[in-house]
């Protein structure tokens, strides 16, 4: 089984959030970057596919400049086998769907029989890539898949719908998965394995070497983001603040006013 | 704008509120509404849903569609897009429409906007991003749009309109996905929808045997129950029977205290119809303390245990 595994370096979930001076994205400078979480849970699904059949390869690929290759390295770390790094400033300013294609050809030169990856991104929230992938690739996909079962010569999945309810399909091969959290339980990389992957390879590509050079980027993008900026107020919270004892003598006050205490 | 298509969608045997919602954010973009209905034996709700705000509605009736499938879903919107020359395609961010809604728009080469909650003519978008610490105005550079909706962001239309249907039929000889079954959620050992109060930890609890330590012990002097968000049960710290928020319990109690909660929209979704909300986070900037009515930055292994204490002195 040769399996693709697609990640994104993400802000650190904990990094400061300061808007850039043209307000289209964050500052990226000086903020720590860490995989996207989503994207573990993908990793390590493929990662115990392996485990289960020494057979298989697991290709990492990912998009963004020179800090990537961190991620890169941490996932072959946890054990993947080699990794894609796809470097180039003319992918830079892509939309989903630019993206869709630089992983779409990344995809044709692997060949995998899977594709794994995360429901959707800590920063854009979009959770676009992995069906516009599938599509490009003309083959099956399932997102928010919470179990993952061989049967047959496919894939039986769950995926998780509403209230806890969920909906079981079967897949053929190849086939995409978009990964909900909580798959799984994400291991680290060991110390052996950090010491491995430095032997391990690192592909590094443009997007012109993948045939896609005026197909990506932000002038073919058919979105762009006009203004990011700190959702409004509105009727939030009336803040309390003091010394921890004032803190909760209001809290206190204010339990009892709702007669609960 | 010209025309717009909304994706209806079918729920215990009734089109879902969400679908009306988009009537609702159509007229926002303003535009001629048509609709899609997908299913199985679904004509009368089709004919239902025109006089409800659907407009022209196409109607992809098939065994087939019985239950959810992503390659006749793609192929039915595909092919009402097509009849109804729509411009922009609505359809809302639930699991059925977040996994075929940007199939759709790659096959179209379409402009997809994911989970907006508003939208003005331009049209401009507006969604979250940073799960929900920042918001994005989102514009499409021209050609065709597909967007996705998010469930209650605008309320759902309820007036009733002239409108018509149209049969529509489509190729499903060749759908690789199959739809096996629909498993119900399991019941739950905490049921958290009954409880009158409930204290809920978050990442920012820090570690699962601070749950115990310090979010249990105000739970239990306030007589409440424990729940948690969504990254403390993928963490494995708690039990899903534990998780609030949209794939978890949706809870309304008369007060809710979020501990080290920055507020997801998964979560908000499972908690803001509470009574009263208190929340305490070291971020000034965390979304929760949006829906909370009071809101507290501090330390919150400072102020638990101290509370804790007050509410059990009080109690006497």
């Amino acid at each position: 089984m040769k399996i693709l595994v697609c990640l994104k370096q993400v802000p650190h979930q904990d990094a400061r959030l300061d808007v850039n001076a043209d307000g289209s994205w964050i500052k990226e400078d000086g903020i720590k970057f860490e995989i996207n979480s989503y994207d573990t849970f993908a990793l390590e699904e493929a990662l115990r596919i392996k485990d289960a059949d020494s057979g298989s390869e697991v290709v990492v690929a990912s998009i963004g400049p020179d800090r990537v290759t961190q991620a890169l390295r941490t996932a072959l770390g946890m054990g993947a086998d080699r990794a894609v790094h796809v470097k180039d400033a003319a992918v830079e300013g892509s939309d989903s769907l630019g993206i869709a294609r630089v992983l779409a050809a990344v995809a044709k030169e692997v060949g995998p029989d899977l594709v794994l990856m995360g429901l959707m991104s800590d920063d854009s929230n979009a959770s676009a890539v992995p069906p516009m992938l599938a599509e490009l690739l003309g083959i099956p996909h399932a997102t928010a898949v919470v179990k993952v079962d061989r049967e047959g010569s496919g894939y039986r999945v769950e995926r998780e719908l509403e209230g806890g309810a969920l909906e079981v399909v079967d897949l053929p091969l190849p086939c995409l998965l978009a990964v909900q959290t909580g798959l799984n339980q994400v291991r680290y990389a060991s110390l052996k394995g950090i010491m491995a992957a430095k032997k391990k390879p690192i592909d590094v590509k443009t997007a012109e070497d993948l045939g896609l050079a005026g197909a990506v980027g932000a002038a073919a993008a058919k979105v762009r983001i006009q203004k990011i900026y700190q959702p409004p107020k509105g009727d939030g919270a009336e803040m309390i603040s003091g010394s921890p004892d004032e803190v909760v003598a209001k809290l206190v006050g204010k339990i009892k006013e709702l007669g609960l205490l | 704008m010209g025309s717009i298509l909304l994706v209806a969608e079918i729920q215990k045997g009734a089109i879902r509120e969400a679908s009306r919602e988009l009537v609702t954010f159509a007229q926002k973009l303003g535009g001629d509404v048509h609709s899609l209905v997908i299913g199985s034996g679904v004509e009368s709700l089709a004919a239902d849903f025109a006089k409800k705000g659907g407009g022209k509605v196409y109607v992809c009736d098939d065994p087939a569609l019985a239950g959810y499938n992503v390659d006749g879903w793609a192929k039915a919107i595909r092919a009402a897009a097509d009849a109804s020359g729509a411009d922009v395609i609505l359809i809302s961010n639930t699991p059925s429409g977040w996994d075929v809604a940007p199939r759709v728009a790659a096959g179209l080469e379409a402009a997809f906007v994911s989970d907006a909650f508003d939208a003005k003519e331009g049209p401009v978008f507006t969604r979250r991003v940073f799960n929900g610490k920042l918001d994005a105005e989102v514009v499409p550079a021209g050609g065709k749009v597909v967007a996705t909706v998010q469930p209650g962001a605008v309320a759902a239309f309820e007036g009733s309109t002239e409108g018509s249907t149209e049969k529509l039929s489509v190729d499903l000889s060749t759908l690789r996905a199959k739809f096996v079954e629909t498993k119900v959620a399991e019941a739950k050992g905490v049921d958290l929808t009954k409880a009158e109060i409930i204290v809920s930890g978050g990442r920012g609890v820090g570690a699962p045997e601070k749950f115990p330590e310090v979010v249990k012990p105000l739970a239990d002097a306030l007589g409440g129950a424990m729940g948690a968000s969504r990254p403390v049960v993928d963490a494995g710290w708690l039990p899903h029977e534990y998780q609030v928020g949209s794939s978890g319990q949706v809870v309304t109690p008369k007060l809710y205290i979020a501990c080290g909660i920055s507020g997801a929209i998964q979560h908000l979704v499972g908690m803001k119809g509470s009574n009263f909300i208190i929340a305490i986070n070291k971020d000034a900037d965390a979304p929760i303390f949006e829906v909370a009515q009071l809101g507290v930055v501090g330390d919150l292994f400072e102020i638990v245990p101290k509370l804790t204490e007050a509410v059990k002195a009080a109690k006497g």
